[in-house]
């Protein structure tokens, strides 16, 4: 066992445990995870025979790929699979000796684990996967909830806190790009239930059951048709984020009559969702009000309802509307951030006539109560608006949504048309967005972090669409795309694919099994004179190197200073108390550089026949 | 897993004929620990679980290949065994001929605990194996058993092969009763000339002149530095009283044996002559290590 294989394997270990911060503590599969680390640990540090120490690599490599299955991103996936090429160098510390130090066991660890990929990749790629086998609802449970709320009471907010974090991120991989910057809402919940002060959703907080999901699977996209991919943070809300437009293409999604779109997988979790970017006919924007959309409890803001009277009088819902846009306008209405809090009675009569401070929920909220007790279905919606369009170096571009692009806004029902969205929001003085696009400036964080950060999230949604998508769809897609409608040849593809890429791993490993035999300043040396041996040219018995060297000058003196250039150094080499870096570098080029001269040159041969003349 | 047929004679190739393979307990518990990791990447629809657990399918597919490279194409060979006694383990040498680098190669004889494990490059080694042997005489050493389970410790890999080679093993040396002969206590006239006959190391005889393949400690550097010439000194053994060893009467003969053994060990360590009466062949008087090597070997061919 060599000295190493004990600190490679306590290194595995702390890597595991940073691995298990990252976990969200309440899903059932993390608490297996953080157990069974914890029991290798323990199995670890009482182990002392050779058999214990495999058992506790074998487990370490368990739990790496447990870590994988519950924290699928970019990151973590990096420190999975440098806890398993630790783990690999770990195991082959307590087969080869005593010999080998750490360096080179991580080396042979690489080797043989990029020797193994290809046979493991052929496997991913083509072996058909299984459905699963039960829902056991791994991984449901209570989640982090975030910048969007089932509820919303903009009146009891004093002060809204903005957040930078990040809420989700969309691609679009089949070309195309996000709508411009004044038309970009993403949607996630309706607020249809007021009660005078809040406003509530009435989606299910945990992911929807699998009964309610469709049972055929989703049409694949045409071609032609864009595609949204979706990546998003923990939420802790079934809904997630979309555009409004488009079909659903992963299976775990589900489209509400409201226009909320539901995933199945919990909200605890970063999910990774794809859409169409092109409408559907059974539009959601289409299906009629109902009785709720003109709930109000009467008598809570006399004024606002004594205004919205007014407008009752107006025969049409649109002239409704543009009444209440033009008296928007026409008052001193202001965006703020820190409206201070609302009074308890009558909150917003306070709003709409004395303070007339405030952020996007205010908007909303009182505009929708407006339309409603005027006599016109509405409905509050919040979700994102905005988002930034990032371009990394290399991949596809995206929009960054950040918690503080949390949005509420309002729809209203206009006969022959179906829901409109208004934003009541724009209609204020100093809205972020509207500043923001007359300014033409870009909110994006400035300075160099931000933009490693911008490329590290590029590289994200690349991981998210490349390794995260691969689905059983993306599967079958490949495979028909190989074999047609011969899928009866897949075993033996498949068997053939395995056999090629182990022999080509084996001759790989021997390769360079091979490459490192011997004393790279021999093999030098060798390489030159097996050229010199080409050209006729070998050293005689008992002739020295410098001796060599020197009958060879003779011979072609343009050979002379890079010939005695390396022989000096050889010699120091050779006869140096130990090896050093440098110099065995510097013995490289000089010998490439000798070589090339005798490859340009005359050969020595032709020297040699006109010596002799 | 000790089965498979042995390999016979005095030199053995290891090939595939000769080597087995098979999973370790720890290669079917890896193969577990794979069928899990499948589990889980099926069930929660996950990619990092499935391709780790394809990996490790992939790294047993490629570690049964590795495993038999360490040993296939071994040369194996007796090396020329050195006597040794029966109280105490002996070394026996064999001769390994590596084509390539062997990793984690152990050695292990018929009842041993097998050796820590060696990593081989390419070449020739010779290892020296210890064992015990069960008896006086000549003694071969058993089953040799070479096995290896480099890299991973996923397979393991091994091949059986009986060496030829006997080695001599003298008996035990076990303190006892032996019969001094009395004829030999005091040296006989006749034998004076003879022993007188035989060059030895004891007593300076004579001078003759320097040859290239005399040693220099021999050299007459007296003589040299006189310049005399270079001469070198001849000597013989002293044909002093010898004491005549055979084996005490009415001690089963096994015992005398050892017996035997231990005093011819002790007067050889004290610098004394001796001489042995065995049924069937005897050694004159002498001393010095090829006389005590022919003794302890008569004792161990004596029937």
């Amino acid at each position: 066992m060599s000295r190493a294989a004990a600190p490679l394997q306590w290194l595995t270990m702390g890597l595991l445990a940073l691995g298990l911060l990252g976990l969200t503590p309440t899903l059932s599969l993390s608490l297996l995870a953080v157990g069974l680390v914890v029991l290798t640990a323990l199995k670890l540090r009482e182990a002392r025979r050779i058999e214990e120490r495999r058992t506790v690599a074998l487990l370490q490599l368990v739990c790496a790929g447990l870590l994988a299955a519950l924290q699928p991103e970019l990151g973590p996936s990096l420190l999975q699979g440098l806890a398993i090429l630790l783990a690999l160098a770990g195991l082959l510390a307590l087969e080869l000796g005593a010999g080998p130090d750490w360096r080179v066991l991580l080396r042979r660890s690489l080797q043989v684990l990029l020797a193994a990929l290809p046979i493991a990749l052929v496997l991913f790629l083509l072996l058909p996967r299984m459905m699963p086998f039960t829902n056991l609802g791994w991984g449901q449970g209570m989640g982090a909830v975030t910048g969007l709320s089932d509820t919303m009471e903009p009146g009891a907010i004093a002060r809204l806190g903005v957040s930078r974090d990040a809420a989700a991120r969309v691609a679009f991989p089949g070309g195309g790009g996000p709508a411009p910057m004044d038309q970009r809402y993403w949607r996630v919940l309706v607020h249809e239930r007021f009660d005078g002060q809040s406003w509530r959703s009435t989606t299910p907080r945990i992911g929807i059951p699998p009964a309610a999901l469709p049972v055929e699977a989703p049409q694949p996209a045409r071609p032609g048709e864009g595609i949204q991919l979706w990546l998003t943070e923990p939420s802790g809300l079934a809904a997630v984020p979309w555009s409004g437009r488009g079909r659903p293409l992963s299976p775990d999604l589900r489209l509400r009559r409201n226009g909320e779109l539901l995933n199945q997988s919990p909200g605890s979790q970063r999910r990774v969702y794809a859409l169409t970017d092109s409408a559907t006919p059974d539009d959601w924007r289409s299906q009629p009000p109902r009785p709720i959309n003109l709930a109000l409890p009467r008598g809570e803001n006399p004024r606002l309802e004594a205004l919205a009277d007014g407008w009752q009088r107006l025969g049409d819902d649109r002239e409704r509307l543009r009444a209440a846009e033009r008296w928007f306008r026409s008052q001193a209405f202001r965006y703020t951030l820190e409206p201070g809090p609302l009074p308890r009675q009558a909150p917003l009569d306070s709003f709409l006539f004395e303070t007339r401070l405030g952020f996007c929920g205010h908007y909303a909220s009182a505009f929708t109560t407006l339309m409603r007790a005027a006599g016109v279905p509405a409905r509050v919606v919040s979700g994102y608006r905005g988002g930034q369009w990032i371009q990394p170096l290399g991949g596809t571009g995206y929009v960054d949504l950040r918690q503080a692009d949390a949005h509420a806004w309002s729809e209203v029902w206009l006969q022959g048309e179906g829901w409109r969205r208004v934003d009541p929001t724009a209609w204020a003085d100093g809205d972020p967005l509207a500043s923001a696009a007359v300014a033409g400036v870009s909110r994006s964080s400035t300075g160099p972090w931000g933009w490693v950060q911008q490329q590290w999230w590029g590289l994200d949604v690349a991981w998210a669409r490349w390794w995260l998508g691969y689905d059983r769809d993306r599967q079958e897609a490949l495979i028909s795309r190989l074999l047609g409608d011969r899928r009866q040849w897949l075993g033996l593809v498949v068997l053939l694919a395995v056999g090629l890429c182990l022999a080509a791993s084996l001759g790989g490993l021997g390769w360079l099994g091979r490459r490192r035999r011997g004393d790279p300043l021999r093999l030098e040396l060798e390489r030159t004179l097996r050229i010199l041996a080409d050209q006729g040219v070998t050293p005689q018995a008992g002739e020295t190197l410098p001796d060599f060297a020197e009958r060879l000058a003779q011979l072609r003196p343009t050979l002379a200073s890079p010939l005695g250039a390396f022989v000096a150094l050889y010699q120091r080499q050779r006869f140096a108390p130990g090896p050093s870096r440098a110099r065995s570098k510097e013995t490289r080029r000089l010998g490439r550089a000798l070589r090339r001269s005798l490859k340009n040159g005359e050969s020595v041969r032709e020297a040699v026949q006109r010596g002799r003349s | 897993m000790d089965f498979g047929r042995p390999q016979q004679g005095e030199r053995v190739r290891l090939r595939m004929r000769s080597l087995y393979i098979l999973p370790t307990r720890f290669g079917w518990l890896w193969l577990a620990g794979t069928v899990l990791l499948q589990v889980v990447g099926i069930q929660m629809q996950s990619n990092g679980p499935l391709l780790l657990s394809f990996l490790m399918l992939s790294l047993f597919l490629l570690a049964l290949h590795l495993t038999h490279f360490n040993l296939q194409g071994v040369e194996l060979s007796c090396g020329v065994p050195a006597p040794g006694f029966a109280d105490a383990p002996v070394a026996y040498p064999i001769r390994l001929r590596c084509p390539g680098p062997s990793e984690g190669v152990r050695l292990r004889l018929a009842g041993k605990e097998p050796d820590l494990p060696l990593s081989l490059p390419p070449g020739e080694h010779e290892l020296l194996l210890r064992w015990s042997p069960p008896g006086r005489g000549w003694q071969r050493p058993g089953l040799l058993r070479i096995q290896t389970t480099a890299p991973l410790g996923l397979f393991c890999c091994w091949a059986r092969w009986q060496p030829a080679a006997s080695q001599l093993i003298y008996p035990a040396r076990r303190a006892g009763p032996v019969r001094l002969l009395a004829s030999a206590t005091a040296p006989l006239v006749g034998e004076r000339a003879v022993a007188s006959q035989r060059d030895g190391s004891d007593d300076w005889r004579d001078l003759a002149p320097h040859r290239p393949q005399d040693s220099p400690t021999r050299l007459a550097w007296k003589l040299l530095a006189q310049g005399r010439g270079e001469y070198t000194k001849r000597f013989r053994d002293l044909p002093e009283a010898a004491p005549l060893l055979a084996p005490e009467p009415g001690v089963p003969l096994e015992d005398a044996l050892e017996h035997l053994s231990e005093r011819i060990w002790r007067l050889h360590g004290q610098g004394l002559s001796y001489g042995l009466e065995l049924p069937g062949q005897s050694v004159s008087p002498g001393r010095g290590l090829v006389h005590r090597d022919q003794c302890l070997a008569a004792l161990a061919w004596c029937r």
